[in-house]
Parts: C-alpha cells; structure tokens; sequence
C-alpha cells in the first residue's frame, strides 16, 4: 500500500473522531508546550547574554579573583596599560550599615568603583537622573531603592559604613553588571575606592571579591582579547575571567542546570501525555476491532494497518507538536515574569528552526514509542473476530503466549531506551554523564509509574471490596458513583496512574521546599550556630573572641576558623598537574580552602598517623581528611607542596582524619599545624549561637566596637534564601503544573470517550425515573473518587520520595504536615470534578427517546 | 500456478475444527470434504450451531483449521501465514457478510474503494466503485456514511464492495439474514445478477430454504458434518 493511500486511510479514520483525537493533541501540547518554552527561553536567554555580553560585564574582558592582584600579576596589567588597554578595578564585600534610627545595622552588598572609569558598556542609573562620579563624590554613597524601603532611610540621610559616615546621594535603579557580580546578598552601597578605604573595609583578612574590567582599544578588540586572555589564564590560573565573545562561564552554567532540570520536568509532562496518547489510541483501537478484522477480511495485511494508524499517530503527534510550539512561545513570554526579581529582563521569543525541530521531533519520538504497544494489538486482531467473538476466552500455551507477548515486550524495552534517550539529549552535559543521568532520571520514572499503577490497582480494589461489605449500606448515589469506575472503557487506572504522577511531582516539590526551608530557619538544631562573623582582621581575632565570650547571649563555645585559599602543587615532589585525577576528583587540581588548628576540631577522629600535640610541632605537619586523601592517594609521612597567596608551603602529612561534624568550618579538608601557616594572610570567620531575642543587640554592639566586621543574622539571610527558593519554586511548580495538565486532560479524555455508555445510563437511570439531579450526583461521586484517589496516590508517594531524598541524599529531617497534603489530595478532587463535568456536562440534557429510537 | 481449468474453485479434504475453552474443547467441525468447481453456486446451509458459518471463515482463510485441508483454486491455504492468507484474499475472495460489516468512519464510496486500495491497486478505481453503486442502485448515496444508509442499502453498498476486485470467488454469510423480505429479495436478485455478469464462484451460507432453492448445488450441514449435498 503506497503511503499516499495509508495517509488517505489515516485521515478518513480520524475525521470521525475529531473530539477524542483533540485530547491527544492537546496532551501532546502541554507536553511540547512546556518543553519548547524551557528551552526556547533558554536559548534566547542565551542568546541576550552572547548579544549583550559586554554591557551585562559593564566590558570587553573580566578577571574575577578573590585576592589581591600579586606582583607578577601586576606586571601583567602594566602591559596592558602599555597596549592602551583601558582598566578598572571593582572590589564587592559584604558589610554592615547602620544609622542613629535603625534599630540594627543592616547587611549590605559594597561594590567600591571608580566612577570615572565604570562601566566601560552600559550605564548606571540612577533615581534622579543624575551621573553616578556626582553621586559618589565626596563622603558620599548611591544605594539601591530596597534598602531605603527596608530602612526607612531617605535620599540626603547619614549613614555609617565601617568605620566612617557618608551621605546618600543617589539611588541606584540600574546597574549594567549586577548579574555578572558576585556579591548580591542584601541592598546594594555603591561607593570609590577611596571611601572603601576610609570605611576600613580592606584590611588583611577581609573577604572582598576583587574584578578587574579591561576595555580594548575599539577596532582592535578582536586581535588583542585573545593574547591578552592568555596572559592572564597563565597568571590568574584560579580566577574566573570572561570576554564578551562567549556568555558569562558562571551564568551560563546556572542557566544550563536550570534548562537541563526543568527540561526534565517537562519531560514528565511529556511522557504524562503520551502515556494519554497510548491511552487514546488504545481505547480507538478497541472502536475499530471490527472495522479492522473486516478490513483484514477484505485482503488487508497487519503491516498494512499498522502503517494506517502509525500513520494516524504520526500526524496527531505532529499536530500536537504545532499547538506545543504555540503554547510553548506563550510559555516563554511567561518565564521573564517569574524570574523578573532576579533578572528584570526579557529575551525576545524568537521561533528558531532547531526549537520547532526539537519540539517537533521530541513529541514525535514520545508518542511513537508509547503508541507502539496498542499498535502492536493490531496483530492479534484476527478477521474472525467479525464471526466469533468466543475465541477470544481461549488459555494458551506458554509458548503462544511468548510468541504474542516478545513483541509488546521488545516495545517496553524501546520504550525505556527511548526515554533515556531523550533525558541524555534533554540534559547538559558529556554524554557519559548525560547518558548517566538519563538512565537514572528514567529507571526512577518507569519506577513511579509501576509504583503508582500498583498502588491504584490496590485502591481501586479497596473501593470495589467497600461496596460489597456485608451490612455496609452506603447510598446508592455513592454506590452507584463506586461503581462507575469500573465501567468498560473507563482506564480508571490508567487515568489515575497519569494524574496522580502530576500531583506526586508538585507536591514533591513544594514538600521538599518548604521541609529545607523549615529546617535552615528552625536553625536549627540545638547547638548550630545562628550568627556568622566575617571580615575579621588577624588583628581583630582575639579581642573579637574577647568579646564573644562575654557578650550577653551566646550559648556554647565562641569558635573562630582561619581560612585560606590555595593549591596543592606536589606529594613527594610528583607535580599534581602530572596526574590523572577525572571527574569530580579534579576539583583538587585547583584553588582550595585550607585551615589550621592547634587542637583536634570537635567531633573529629583520627583514622590514621598522630594529631600533633602540645605546641607547634618542628616542621609544619598538615592532617588530611579522609576522603581526599583516598582521591589523591596521601599517605601518612607524604611531602605536601602548596602554594598558598603566592607564598611556597611545604608539610608532612602527619594524620588522616574524619569529622562528623555539621558546624560550619569543621569538616576542612585539609587542617596544618599551628605555625605553618603564620606567613599566609588568613581569613577569619565566626559562627556562633545567640539567644534569638538578643542577636540585635550583638550586632549593635559589634559594630559599635568593630565596625569593619559583618555580624550576619542567619535569619536575614534566611529571607534572601526564602526569597530565591520561592522563586526558583516558583518556575520549577509553574513547569511541573503542566504534568498535571496533562493528567487532567487525559482524565478529561477517558470521560469523553465513554461518554456513549455514559448516554445510555444516562438514558436508562431517566427512563426509570431518575431526576437529572440525582445522575449529575451519581457521576459527581465518580469524578471526586478519581481526584480524591489521584491526590492520595500523589501525595503518598510524594511524602515518601521527599522523605527519602531528605532523609538519604540532604542529610536532613522530614516532618509531615497535613496542610500541603490535604491542600494535593481535595484540590485534584476539585481539578478531577471540573476536568470531568467540562467533558460531559451535555449528556445530562439528552433526551432518552432520541437515543431509545436509535437502538 | 493455478490453473483454473484442472483445479476446482475451493477443495476441502478432512476438515476439522475445534475450540478449546477453559474448561473442555468443543469440535465444530468434524471432517468436512467436498469440492466446489468453477463458477457453481453453492448454498451451504444447517441449523443455527451446525458449524456453516466456521466452515466459510476458514474457507476464506479468516481463521485457522485444526485439522484437514482448504485449496482455493488450487492453492493450499492451511498452511499459509496470516499476511499470506490477507494477500490471497485480496486477489481471489470477495465477502459479504450478514451485518454488512462496513466501515462506519467511511462513505459508501470509500467502503467500496477499500479492497482496492488494500490491494494497491492503481487506475480508475474511483470510477469502478461509482460504476458498481451504480449497479446496487446506490449512485446518489456514495457520500452516505452507513449509518445514513438502511439495512438494505447498506447491504448493496457490501455487495459493490465484494464485487470491486472482480474476485473468482465470492463468500457470503447470511447476505439476507438481517433485511425484511422486500430488501431480502433485492439483494439477493442483486447478488446473483452480479454474480453472473462476473462470472464468480459462490459460496453461501443460509438457513433459507427458498434462497437455497435458487443455487446451483445444496450443502446440508448438521453437528459439525455434512449430512447432505445434492444439485
């Protein structure tokens, strides 16, 4: 049969069933929709941050570090200067601001810059209009408009900062780099360098991100990035440093994650309609049983029927597709909105070939491969079936049975690789890592879904045994609404199965948000500490312990870590750039934290060699904790060559060790000797425990003593932290809600394609008597089990994944709370009664003559 | 090759046929053997369960014999898998069936054109199906879907599709069991005229006595053997 005649076969078929074929593309669409709108805004975001690179780098070329620069660095910039190349040094810190009317300083982002110079590209706004070197002139400082709502502060108001006072002068509305910066915890001071400087911001042992931003000369740009770039990868090898030729290496690897996460996610919702797809055809095929044992009958092949209803699927997959692309644009439009708090941006949606193409082709691939098994039936449909309907009771033999079966079987085993398949193309990475992540986001899925068919086969089974409870009289509304669900045609499986892995993975979600959330603010666990201390000096460290120790509040011990950032270069004079280190273990080929103590750190249990006791042993010694030292394959009594802040160390591995310790600074990698160390500037930071009632009042005292440190408040940062997982929520709910569209329209579908028998009872139940009132209760009932039923299949399974993903990979506690669970299992419910009414609400006005006549 | 002058139309040797359930097996047929040659009209006919109709599902290669063997025209049938049974009925079988068995989702026309386009069969298609409704008395009614169209009509629109590859030999089941008695007799006045004109050997399965009385030769069914056959 030529593919011409099939398609003319295919199309005669479907015409007649317009209605039932509409779901199956809409299910297609919600699918492609989410898909294409995840990856479409991706890569326009993408391609805003290739279009706008310099001005989002306020540059042509940025080095990042978090020193800083060393002489030979320095000597680097010097030649630049020489070549023209244009140079401005921007340093972020966080800090603490306060003023006579606040009540406790306020954490703030710093950025100190030189007005003359800043931005290379773009421009800094500001409320009034003015220039920014206005702004910042004298002892002045612009900030952003969120801290004058915060603190009540006005434009002109006297604020301290460090060690010294400044006058606001300008609120900033716009900054060209803020994504690219690295500091963006609380409101945002913008101030010189000089004023940095007379804050007392920098001293040794501050934390401060330090970018340089260079400008080349304009026509020469192209030529000269790519010597320059070189020069300073070979003296910046631990610095992040970007051109305007490629996106920002950090930003783009945020936005990767996010694609490949949320492309999964639709992923879910594809495979949800799909899944709508098999049932759809399924149950079409089941219509046409006759036409195709007569077609059979009348010369026609299997492989031709195949290819008629392939055929079929082909084009509803594709039609799908198209009404995916559309409302995947829609989608696209949607994505800036929620994330504007983060990005006030907005990418033009653009149609590109290669999303229509991957949309077309991933709604293609899906459907095909779940279509696969209800097309495979067709074989078995023999022309018989036309005269005896009898034959179908007949037992056969295992090897029949094999024979009927391998092929349906090969299909599931198709159906498996194909999904993987398409996680691995869906997903960010090296196709080892991809094709990893694939077989794993697929093994967890097919295992849902077997997980949840189990779980409502169980269900429905417990709702068809409550019916028949001896002496249990329920309602015969409710009886019969029972009963509906096991009505020939109904997929209420199925249906369940598809809906409730929606309502599984929202809930999963929101579950999981709010449990880590829960536990970061509950902050705690007795004993974790609640407040941080950083930027403080080496200076500072021992009357800010002094102090501590004393301060009214604090519980427990007052520990401050040393910290200081390098890499390990030799063990035993063999080069650590000469070996074979791979995946996740090359994170010890670059810069690393480092710390020394005198004592053994809390919780903390030496595995093998001696922690030095009692002073400073003779030769700096380091202790090693257990598993890098396995990756890098140290021994006890192994020489150890660091480069730590230009500064050449070498140590003898003295002890390997564990920690158990979940305190911030306690599981360090690597902890030297007392002494090793002395001649590398040290960064220190403090975490401690304060009476929640009196934390303000530290932070006052602090400032007032050392201004210069920045005494956070884990709950402050807790707001910022609710503020960006509700965002992040936010979308990944907004994608994941499309799984559950997809369920709802396949419930929506099931109930439309019984709707013939639903006529006939309806006809029946009015012909006996039945007011319209009482079948609109008998289906209600119906509809409300499935929702119900749905909702606690998701919602069982969601509690028991978040518990097992908190309990097993976070490392955190889970608690159960009613509200999210009840809200999942009355709100599907409510979305199944909806779903169902909206796909047969006319069949309550049928008049049973029309449809008595006819039979 | 088949060679129609030295082969019967249809030869049946030691046909059986049983049904296993899961609970016993029951034989339906029990050793048939006959020959029909070309172009005769053959009525098979036998009670309500006397196994006719199983015996012209597996003369039209519809279901599987658990014993015994079917030549159509010469060709073994029993032996051929299902692809080559569909292949041999589109080029040799031609079937109406007592539920007329049309395609609802398809036109009268379209009905017709099925066979044809099953068989891949290029050329002017379209004007032999119109050419055959034409014959039925259905030429204004080939947009009609079946279920627009009466028992009766839809019965002529099977009859057109039967006769649409011109097949050697023609199957029915019943062709009047489901019409009243007018409709009855024009289908089967229908059916016989064509039959005729094509030249078609034919089969026919009844229970009606004065519509076997117009075949050729009368096949008596009864318990899954044949009890009778007389011309």
């Amino acid at each position: 049969m030529r593919a011409k005649t099939a398609l003319r076969l295919a199309w005669r078929d479907s015409r007649t069933a317009a209605a039932k074929f509409a779901f199956v593309v809409l299910a297609v669409a919600v699918g492609v929709g989410s898909l294409t709108g995840v990856r479409g805004f991706s890569r326009a975001f993408r391609g805003m941050l290739l279009k706008d690179a310099r001005t989002l780098m306020a540059a042509d070329l940025s080095v990042r570090v978090f020193e800083l620069p060393t002489p030979a660095q320095q000597r680097v910039f010097d030649t630049f200067t020489e070549r023209a190349i244009g140079r401005t040094w921007i340093t972020e810190t966080v800090s603490m601001l306060s003023a006579p009317q606040l009540a406790a300083p306020i954490l703030v982002a710093v950025k100190a810059v030189d007005p003359a110079k800043y931005p290379f590209y773009g421009h800094v706004d500001l409320a009034g209009g003015g220039p920014l070197p206005a702004a910042l002139e004298g002892a002045s400082v612009a900030v952003s408009e969120d801290l004058l709502v915060r603190s009540g502060l006005k434009d002109g108001a006297v604020v301290k900062l460090g060690t010294a006072e400044f006058t606001i002068r300008g609120v900033l509305t716009y900054e060209p780099d803020r994504m690219s910066g690295s500091v963006n915890v609380g409101p945002r001071v913008m101030l010189t360098r000089a004023n940095l400087e007379r804050a007392g911001l920098l001293q040794e042992g501050s934390r401060s991100s330090q970018r340089f931003l260079f400008k080349f000369p304009s026509g020469q740009a192209d030529a000269m990035i790519l010597t320059a770039r070189k020069e300073l990868v070979g003296v910046f090898p631990d610095a992040v440093i970007a051109d305007y030729r490629e996106t920002h290496p950090l930003i783009t690897r945020g936005l990767n994650n996010a694609t490949t996460f949320l492309s999964l996610v639709s992923l879910i919702a594809l495979v949800v309609g799909a899944l709508g797809v098999a049932m759809a055809m399924q149950s079409h095929l089941q219509q046409k049983m006759d036409a195709i044992a007569v077609m059979k009958s009348l010369g026609g092949r299997s492989s031709q029927i195949l290819q008629i209803y392939l055929l079929q699927a082909v084009l509803l997959a594709l039609a799908g597709g198209a009404v995916g692309l559309v409302l995947g644009a829609g989608v696209q439009k949607a994505f800036p909105i929620l994330i504007r708090n983060f990005f006030p941006i907005a990418p033009n949606v653009e149609f590109e070939w290669v999303s229509i193409a991957e949309g077309l082709g991933l709604s293609l691939l899906s459907t095909l491969l779940f279509v696969l098994p209800p097309l495979l039936e067709i074989r078995q449909i023999k022309p018989i079936l036309i005269f005896r309907r009898d034959m179908e009771g007949v037992p056969k033999s295992w090897g029949e049975w094999w024979v009927e079966q391998r092929a349906s079987l090969g299909a599931g085993l198709l159906i498996c690789l194909g999904l993987a398949g398409m996680a691995s193309f869906l997903i960010d990475a090296n196709w080892r890592d991809a094709a990893r992540v694939g077989g794993w986001f697929v093994g967890g899925l097919i295992g849902a879904l077997v997980l949840l068919a189990g779980l409502s086969w169980v269900l429905l089974r417990v709702l068809r045994w409550v019916v028949k409870v001896p002496g249990l009289r329920l309602p015969a509304l409710a009886r019969h609404g029972l009963a509906n669900l096991y009505r020939p045609g109904n997929r209420a499986e199925a249906v369940l199965v598809a809906f409730s892995l929606g309502v599984m993975f929202t809930l999963t979600i929101y579950l999981l948000q709010s449990s880590i959330l829960g536990q970061i603010s509950a902050s705690a666990p007795p004993g974790m500490p609640n407040v941080f201390l950083i930027n403080i000096t080496t200076a500072d460290r021992d009357p800010v312990t002094a102090f501590l120790k004393t301060a009214p509040g604090v519980e427990g011990d007052v520990v401050i870590n040393a910290t200081a950032g390098g890499r390990l270069k030799s063990i035993d004079n063999v080069a650590q750039s000469e070996t074979n280190l791979t995946g996740p273990a090359k994170r010890f080929l670059r810069a690393r934290t480092v710390t020394w103590s005198r004592e053994m750190p809390p919780q903390t249990q030496v595995v093998e060699g001696k922690w030095w006791k009692d002073g400073t042993p003779k030769e700096p010694e380091v202790s090693v904790l257990a598993e890098p030292a396995k990756i890098l394959n140290l021994r006890v009594g192994a020489l150890t060559e660091w480069e730590l802040s230009g500064r050449r160390i070498y140590a003898r591995v003295a002890a390997i060790h564990r920690n158990e310790s979940v305190r911030p600074g306690a599981g360090a990698e690597f902890v030297f000797s007392p002494g090793a160390l002395d001649s590398v500037p040290m960064l220190y930071f403090g975490a401690i425990r304060v009476k929640a009632a009196q934390i303000s009042q530290l932070q006052k005292v602090s400032f007032d003593k050392f201004p210069a440190i920045t005494v956070i408040n884990l709950s402050d940062v807790l707001d910022r932290v609710q503020e960006v997982i509700d965002q992040v929520a936010l979308v990944v709910r907004f994608i994941s809600a499309f799984a559950i569209l997809a369920g709802v329209i396949i419930l929506a579908s099931s109930i439309a394609g019984s709707r013939m028998r639903r006529v006939r009872e309806v006809v029946i139940l009015k012909t006996l008597g039945a007011t319209r009132a009482k079948v609109a209760a008998i289906f209600s009932v119906e509809f409300l089990l499935l929702g119900l039923v749905a909702g606690v299949m998701g919602s069982l399974l969601a509690v028991a994944f978040t518990n097992v993903l908190l309990t097993r990979l976070l490392d955190a506690k889970f608690q159960f709370d009613w509200a999210p669970n009840g809200i999942a299992i009355f709100g599907s419910a409510l979305i199944a009664m909806l779903a169902g009414w909206g796909a047969s609400y006319r069949i309550l006005d049928q008049k049973p003559l029309e449809i008595l006549r006819d039979e | 090759m088949a060679n129609p002058v030295l082969h019967p139309a249809v030869r049946v040797r030691e046909l059986h046929k049983s049904i296993a359930t899961a609970t016993h097996t029951v034989d339906i047929l029990r050793g048939i053997d006959f020959d029909v040659p070309q172009g005769q009209f053959v009525a098979i006919m036998g009670a309500s369960g006397s196994g006719k109709s199983t015996l012209l599902g597996l003369l039209a290669g519809l279901d599987t014999v658990s014993r015994g063997s079917i030549q159509l025209d010469g060709e073994e049938i029993t032996g051929l898998n299902e692809d080559s049974l569909a292949l041999l009925r589109a080029r040799k079988l031609g079937f109406v069936f007592q539920s007329y068995q049309l395609i609802p989702t398809l036109t009268a026309e379209e009905n017709v054109l099925l066979p044809a386009e099953l068989a891949g069969t290029a050329g002017s298609v379209g004007e032999r199906a119109r050419t055959l409704l034409n014959e039925v008395g259905l030429a204004d009614r080939r947009d009609h879907y079946p279920v627009q169209l009466s028992g009766g009509e839809q019965q002529r629109v099977a009859l057109a599709r039967a006769f649409m590859l011109a097949p050697p030999i023609l199957m029915a089941d019943e062709p009047t069991g489901n019409l009243d008695t007018a409709n009855g007799a024009h289908v089967l006045e229908l059916l016989l005229n064509m039959n005729r004109k094509e030249g078609t050997t034919l089969v026919l399965v009844t229970h009606d006595p004065q519509l076997a009385a117009r075949a050729d030769r009368r096949i008596h069914m009864r318990d899954g053997v044949i009890v009778s056959d007389e011309s």
